[in-house]
């Protein structure tokens, strides 16, 4: 068609369809705004922190306070990322596949800890090991959790197992039994054809779910500060250093802890990309 | 020899109701029905995936209700093949027999023989995601056959290939088990699958068998008005039997058909279409039953004609297209249906 009389047709447009391209053009043009200043939002708070971070981070990384820091996150947050995979494995298999009495509910409960705030649970876990006779049995054998190394563990570990379930419980929700019910007919036990049909069908979930949650626990803090404190080069981890330097008008340690998290959570986040993982809970839809 | 006694299983809204069928060894066993009746749940619990409530399942002399389906020795292949997406072909095949660490010479010779069974040699190396359907329910049989099962069960194996490749499957399955012997259960909701494949069939309908035979009786002697439908019988007439003068009649509303039955008082009657003559002169038989007809409507179906008759009650008969146009037959015309003794089916 020609453009000559294309354009002839478009002005001979009713004045009604007229008014809804333009108010088409509006409403993207909208989007597309809206969009961009979320992004700018966003983007400006962080930028802002690396672009005044990065000038001083070679300093202050060689400071022996933010190296303490550094290796107790890696440390505390690889430990409890772990344990929780220990857990959380079973937990979501058997919850997703097993006709457990009760299953909802318990599910529920052991969704609790995403909703609450992180300082409640940090209570919750204080209260627990620090009042009760369980808890000073366990310390009176030498397991210490309050103000403590293994309290910051114990409260990353609390705040991260549900996530981890979650992430696990879609993955093997997207898997169909009847593999393994087709694996078992060919002569695998349930626990065979769990390690060589289910498990390596859930690779990319376990990836996905491990990453998400050691970024969470990295980043833990309220539940850890109530449990383990904010002792400077005891339970001084990256997001407590952050909290301590501040307290003290400490700008730039401050900023260097700030900075290590943003850049551990950027790894994270390309990592979770990478693995191609789009079992996110709540995004089944795909 | 497979025998399911009295078997009974509740599944939400869904329930099998004591299902009794008695499989014999090297058989070939097909369950019809529609979809949604729980012909795929029977598979299920010879397999093992689900315990009966009541009821036991029996395989070679073993009562194997309460085993792990491991150890229950069945190859399985479901309709969506569940081959698994993480093994090539190979290795799919292999599975079972890696899993019970069978020498290598041994694994290679078996592979080779299933991949020749069933024509897959050039695709061992692919993964099941590059497969086409066809080929992946060849795989799924030899991932199935290579562990010599006692029973072979296949869930609606056919449905998701084209019409062609159906038929041409069709034929291989029956050649695949004349070569093996394994005795195979398969369950299809399509009746001329069960008369190509099977040596016995039982027809399923509301979670219970209702008829239980070989294709042929199924065919010709359909106990109840479903099982007629399902074959596609569509003369069926509530009746009433009558002797008179030594001679057995069946009277549906005015008219009176010979008939040969054991039953007696009000049935069912059902009488095939194509086993209705269509005749322009009246021709006699004391075999045979001879109506006066006018012929209502003719509809082509394909390769053949149905044409519906009023001869008192309504009939549908089929005629080819050549025997249409030599008895050059139209609506409105007075013809002569003919029917054998035989063709009258009578059941409660």
């Amino acid at each position: 068609m020609k453009l000559s009389h294309r354009f002839a047709l478009r002005s001979k447009l009713p004045q009604a369809k007229k008014f809804l391209l333009l108010n088409n053009r509006f409403f993207q043009g909208l989007i597309v705004f809206i969009i961009l200043l979320l992004f700018i939002f966003v983007f400006s708070a962080l930028f802002n922190i690396v672009w005044k971070g990065i000038a001083e981070l070679a300093q202050s990384i060689a400071s022996q306070e933010i190296q303490f820091a550094i290796r107790l996150s890696l440390f505390t947050s690889i430990t409890s990322t772990l344990i929780c995979i220990f857990f959380a494995l079973p937990v979501a298999y058997g919850l997703e596949r097993f006709n457990i009495p009760g299953k909802k509910l318990i599910s529920v409960i052991l969704d609790i800890p995403i909703s609450l705030p992180p300082l409640v649970c940090g209570v919750a876990l204080l209260l627990l090991f620090g009042t009760t006779e369980f808890g000073t049995l366990l310390a009176k054998h030498g397991i210490k959790f309050i103000f403590s190394v293994n309290g910051i563990i114990l409260a990353q570990f609390f705040i991260i197992t549900p996530y981890m379930i979650r992430v696990l419980k879609s993955t093997i929700a997207d898997i169909n039994p009847r593999l393994e019910f087709v694996a078992r007919t060919l002569g695998c036990s349930q626990w065979q054809a769990f390690c060589k049909i289910t498990l390596p069908l859930a690779k990319n979930g376990i990836i996905a779910g491990l990453v998400i949650s050691w970024a969470r626990a990295i980043g833990e803090f309220g539940c850890a500060l109530m449990v383990a404190g904010a002792t400077r080069m005891v339970t001084e981890t990256l997001p407590v250093a952050l909290y301590l330097n501040m307290a003290i008008g400490d700008l730039e340690m401050a900023m260097a802890s700030a900075t290590c998290l943003i850049i551990i959570s950027l790894i994270s986040l390309f990592i979770f990309e990478m693995v191609g993982v789009r079992h996110i809970p709540a995004s089944r839809i795909n | 020899m497979i025998i399911l006694k009295n078997v009974s299983k509740r599944l939400g809204d869904f329930s099998l109701k004591n299902i009794n069928i008695s499989i014999d060894n090297n058989e070939y066993f097909v369950i019809l029905g529609p979809t949604g009746t729980g012909k795929t749940v029977i598979l299920e619990i010879i397999a093992g995936m689900y315990k009966p409530d009541i009821g036991e399942v029996w395989i070679n002399e073993r009562n194997v209700s309460a085993e792990y389906p491991e150890s229950r020795r069945i190859g399985f292949v479901y309709q969506d093949y569940m081959l698994f997406p993480h093994l090539n072909v190979r290795e799919n095949i292999n599975f079972a027999l890696k899993l019970k660490k069978t020498p290598r010479n041994i694994m290679k010779d078996k592979l080779e023989q299933m991949a020749s069974l069933l024509d897959i040699e050039r695709i061992l190396d692919r993964y099941p995601s590059t497969l086409s359907g066809g080929e992946q329910q060849r795989v799924a049989i030899a991932r199935a056959l290579v562990t010599d099962p006692e029973v072979l069960l296949l869930d609606e194996p056919l449905s998701a290939l084209d019409p062609r490749s159906k038929e041409l499957f069709q034929q291989e399955l029956k050649s695949i088990h004349q070569e093996i012997k394994t005795t195979t259960i398969h369950i299809t909701h399509d009746f001329n699958e069960a008369l190509v494949l099977a040596d016995r069939m039982g027809i399923m309908h509301n979670g219970e068998i209702v008829q239980i035979g070989t294709p042929k009786e199924v065919f010709q002697k359909p106990q109840s008005q479903f099982v007629a439908e399902f074959v596609g019988m569509e003369n069926i007439y509530d009746g009433e039997i009558i002797a008179e003068r030594g001679e057995q009649y069946v009277r549906i509303a005015s008219q009176y058909l010979r008939v040969v039955s054991s039953l007696g008082g009000k049935v069912r009657v059902a009488i095939r279409p194509e086993d209705i003559i269509i005749t322009r002169g009246k021709f006699c038989s004391s075999a045979q039953n001879t109506l006066t007809a006018s012929i209502i409507e003719i509809i082509p179906r394909g390769s053949f004609y149905k044409v519906v008759l009023d001869a008192g009650i309504t009939m549908t008969a089929v005629v080819t297209g050549q025997a249409l146009e030599e008895l050059n037959l139209e609506p409105g015309q007075s013809v002569w249906a003919v029917f054998k003794t035989t063709a009258v089916h009578v059941f409660k």
